[in-house]
């Protein structure tokens, strides 16, 4: 029976890709704007995530988020190795600061001060060079997209000197890195370097990174430290979530890009359930004689279900297909970089199809079951 | 059908019995009595027509002797089995294994080809797709339309389409074959010719074969006829009373 | 199930087929498109927490090494040019030995000048002396003549009067002399100031002037570079800064574990010799004009072990002390 369901479903092809189209579309929009909304506020924890080896980030009690700290004294560096079950800290240094180019052109950046000694804070890949070019005097990392930005014109940024702060700056390697949310240029160097790259205030240092003794977990750590030093510790998921927040908080994001899931969802309903409703209203006659025949009302369910099964099986991966084929086609956009889907995101799509169909499925079928056997004598 | 074989010996040709069966139907505040407590046996064997206006009744009467409507009261035994004392369930079963349907507009699935239309009761069975396929064309053999058992319903004519509505009737052999005005839609001739194939394969010695129809053209190849008026039988004989 | 052939149908075979095949690759795209967020080790070694001091409680701080006598600059008494130089950084000089020498030219013009008139005076005085005994033969001859009449009174008189003035010429040249050996014995002594010896014995850390530069006595220990630093480095000492909040923490007399910067995993055992009884200001890095200090910092001493090299006067080094609490108990 299951097979005549199919036959009848196909057999009408302008409803078939009609529905196969509301469910494709529905997927398309829902994967693909809650993808994009995930990777965009995503970009809020990029700057934890870009440095893969801190257990633990250390900060003063008001700094909220990478970009939004405010700095501690030099000796809070050793007051957090001082606690136990820290295996190593290393100072980090995040701050603004205005670039010259050589064309003269003014660029906002962010600086970036890692370790001296140990580089940590680095993002973990290179594009161009290698980390040890900062061991050479005056030398920056530039992050990849911050490149596309700031050389316009796509020629090899290495060697090019900047003025940061009345220093001289020369750009000697290309990170491989995530971009913020404001896809700032980021400028990584020494700390002792960034300290002098960014005008002076009494404190510099932005961060302190950590990594915990092994069995030591993470979230005991942050609560030893914050017991002893009085400094505020997140650990790296925790920071990360508090970036996200942050961008959910402080910007209209989440209401846009839930308006247009929600417009998703609604259009997938509106076509599919008027397409299905069209299409049993169509074969009514047909339900009926069936019923007639003998066939049972659980049959004439799982007819519909396998209906809006293979519906929802095309349509679905259709529409994942083209989510995937937008992400991967943008891949290379500087704006999208790092994007990616979230394995949660299909799973929710797919429970907003199951849902679509399910309504439609059984909006439909409330009329075939309704109709009784014997109308078909009349 | 181990009960139907126990009672087939006590009533050996009364395929269907139906004692004081009435019909309401509430239109409104109204109840309008379409059927007056029907007492008819239909006998296995035979070409039953079942007679009357538009309005008479008949179309409910088939339908609550083939259990697709229910009766507000009185019984109805279709090879000895009391239909509206079995359960919903067991009810389609029923119909589903005893009963073939021919419909006036054919209800053809306009999708899936003729052979499959016919197979569709063995379908329902649950028999192998291919093997009921196998027997349905067999069946349209039988009706000389075997050459167009590859072909949807909408490519063939009223008549074919009628021919393979049949075939579906017949294919898992029903003890009870019900046929709504088979003849409606075809000239005299096509007619005739249905009902004379009808006659040929539908009637056989343990089926009971009821027609719907007011085609007055036809009414000479009737075994029995019955004619409904008002929501009673008015007459009941082999041949159309005068008048008619 | 067979397969119709005949009746293969893009819309009940090919698009299912499309479509599993496009969930399987987004499956795939999906799990592979996963971002890299693993934790990882960093690739060159910070300083950790030694493993002694792992699981105790400890104070952490950073400091610089320097030479167990500290620093010594070098200054020059008197100003001039170089005109020797005989150290080079890296020598190890015994007390008292010459360093550089700042031209003494002049001094030794005025030495000559000195030898001179102590020649002079000399010469003066064996000049007085001669007439001294002159005058004295004379005067004895006069006075061993009986006769009045032979010598007159005023012969006599002249006679004694050169004799008292040979002596008094002595007594000047003498006088002549010994100033004349006082201002030798002065240019001797500028002569030796020019010379600069080592104060101490140690090793030559630095040498920032030249043959031929011009050294100034406002030179060393002031605002300008200092000429020569040295300093005792066997042993080494490490100052280390301990924040004063952190302070109190401090196992005063415990060995502390110190490690270069950039090189965490070469860690040494260094063994404490006095805690500053002054707590500094932190010295930072910021070079603001306007620049304010509010942490200060105690300053405790350590004694490195011999490292060869691994360790140098003023570079920066990662400690950890442990803690002075029941911790510190527990370890000893």
């Amino acid at each position: 029976m299951i097979w005549i369901a199919i036959r009848m479903l196909t057999g009408d092809a302008q409803k078939f890709y009609g529905l196969v189209f509301g469910i494709a579309f529905s997927t398309l929009l829902i994967t693909q704007q809650l993808t994009i909304f995930v990777n965009l506020i995503e970009r809020g924890a990029s700057g934890t995530y870009n440095v893969s080896s801190a257990d633990v980030w250390v900060m003063d009690p008001v700094s909220r988020t990478t970009d939004v700290n405010f700095p501690m004294p030099s000796t809070a560096l050793d007051k957090v190795r001082g606690v136990t079950g820290v295996e190593w800290a290393v100072p980090h240094l995040r701050a603004g600061a205005s670039v010259r180019t050589s064309e003269g052109d003014l660029e906002g950046v962010s600086v970036i001060g890692v370790d001296d000694a140990t580089l940590i804070g680095l993002p973990k890949r290179m594009t161009v060079g290698s980390p040890d070019v900062l061991s050479q005097p005056d030398s920056v990392i530039i992050d990849d997209v911050g490149l596309t930005r700031m050389f316009e014109d796509g020629r090899s940024p290495i060697g090019e000197r900047l003025e940061l702060n009345d220093q001289r700056a020369v750009i000697r390697g290309v990170a491989d890195a995530i971009p913020s949310f404001t896809s700032q240029v980021t400028l990584y160097t020494k700390y002792s370097q960034a300290l002098r790259y960014v005008p002076g205030t009494r404190n510099r240092l932005s961060f302190v990174l950590v990594g915990a003794e092994h069995g030591v977990s993470p979230e005991e750590l942050t609560r030893r430290i914050e017991e002893q030093t009085g400094l505020r510790a997140r650990t790296r998921d925790e920071f990360a979530q508090d970036g996200v927040d942050f961008i959910i908080q402080n910007t209209g994001i989440p209401l846009n890009f839930g308006i247009t899931v929600l417009l998703g969802f609604i259009v997938g309903v509106a076509i599919v359930g008027l397409t299905f409703s069209l299409f049993i209203r169509d074969n009514i006659k047909q339900f009926g004689a069936l019923k007639a025949i003998g066939v049972t009302n659980g049959k004439i369910r799982k007819m519909v279900a396998a209906q809006a099964g293979l519906v929802g099986l095309i349509g679905y991966g259709l529409g994942v297909l083209g989510t995937v084929f937008f992400i991967w086609g943008f891949s290379g956009n500087p704006t999208f970089k790092g994007f990616y889907i979230p394995w949660q995101i299909p799973l929710i799509s797919m429970a907003a199809v199951f849902v679509i169909l399910a309504l439609t499925g059984w909006l439909a079928l409330r009329n075939v079951l309704k109709t009784e056997p014997a109308s078909v004598f009349r | 059908m181990a009960e139907t074989d126990i009672q087939a010996a006590t009533t050996a040709k009364a395929a269907i019995c139906s004692r004081g069966v009435t019909r309401d139907f509430k239109a409104g505040q109204q109840t309008i009595t379409v059927l007056h407590g029907i007492d008819v046996d239909i006998r296995a064997g035979e070409l039953t027509y079942v007679v009357g206006e538009s309005g008479s009744g008949k179309t409910t009467l088939i339908s609550i002797m083939c259990g697709i409507l229910w009766p507000t009261e009185g019984e109805v035994k279709v090879f000895g089995t009391d239909i509206y004392d079995l359960s919903d369930t067991e009810l389609v079963e029923f119909r589903l294994n005893n009963i073939g349907f021919i419909f006036q507009q054919y209800n053809l699935i306009p999708s899936i080809d003729a052979a499959n239309n016919a197979a569709v009761p063995l379908i329902a069975q649950g028999m192998d797709r291919l093997e009921a396929r196998e027997k349905a064309v067999a069946m349209l053999e039988k009706l000389n339309i075997g050459n167009q058992a590859g072909k949807l319903p909408s490519q063939l004519s009223g008549g074919q389409q009628q021919r393979v509505a049949i075939a579906r009737a017949l294919v898992h052999e029903p003890r009870l074959v019900v046929c709504d005005e088979p003849t409606a839609a075809l000239d005299a001739a096509s007619g005739r010719r249905v009902m004379d194939l009808l006659r040929e394969v539908a009637v056989a010695e343990d089926r009971a074969c009821i027609i719907v129809t007011h085609d007055n053209r036809v009414f000479d190849l009737a075994d029995r006829i019955l004619v409904l008026e008002d929501g009673r039988i008015t007459h009941d004989g082999s041949e159309m009373p005068e008048g008619h | 199930m067979a397969f119709d052939f005949r009746n293969m149908s893009f819309s009940r075979q090919i698009l299912p087929v499309i479509a599993i095949i496009g969930l399987v690759a987004a499956v795939i795209f999906i799990f592979f498109g996963l971002p890299d967020r693993e934790l990882t080790e960093p690739d060159r070694e910070p300083p950790r927490a030694p493993d002694a001091m792992a699981e105790s409680s400890r104070v952490a701080g950073a400091g610089i090494v320097e030479p167990s006598s500290e620093l010594v600059q070098i200054g020059s008494a008197l100003s001039g040019l170089v005109t020797g130089l005989f150290v080079q950084p890296g020598d190890r000089v015994s007390e008292g030995q010459v360093l550089f020498t700042v031209d003494d030219r002049a001094a030794r013009a005025s030495l000559q000048e000195a030898r001179a008139a102590i020649a002079e005076a000399q010469a003066s005085i064996a000049e007085a002396n001669t007439a001294r005994a002159t005058a004295s033969r004379q005067l004895a001859l006069y006075r061993n003549i009986d006769d009045p009449a032979a010598v007159s009174r005023a012969e006599v008189i002249r006679a004694e009067g050169e004799a008292a003035s040979a002596n008094e010429r002595l007594r000047l040249a003498r006088a002549r002399l010994e100033a004349a050996q006082a201002r030798a014995n002065s240019a001797q002594t500028e002569i030796a100031r020019l010379t600069v010896r080592a104060p101490i014995a140690g090793e030559i850390l630095a040498v920032n002037i030249r043959k031929g530069e011009y050294v100034s006595t406002m030179g060393g220990g002031g605002n300008a570079q200092p000429f020569i630093e040295m300093g005792q480095t066997q042993p080494l000492y490490v100052r280390i800064d301990i924040d004063e909040e952190q302070a109190a923490r401090v196992a005063m007399g415990a060995d502390a574990i110190v490690s270069p910067r950039g090189a965490a995993e070469r860690r040494v055992k260094a063994s404490f010799v006095r805690a500053e009884p002054l707590v500094v200001p932190k010295r930072s890095l910021t070079n603001s004009a306007q620049e304010r200090v509010d942490v200060r910092v105690l300053q405790v001493l350590y004694e490195l072990p011999e490292s060869n090299g691994l360790f140098r006067v003023g570079q920066q080094v990662d400690a950890y002390i442990p803690a002075g609490s029941g911790a510190q108990g527990d370890a000893e």
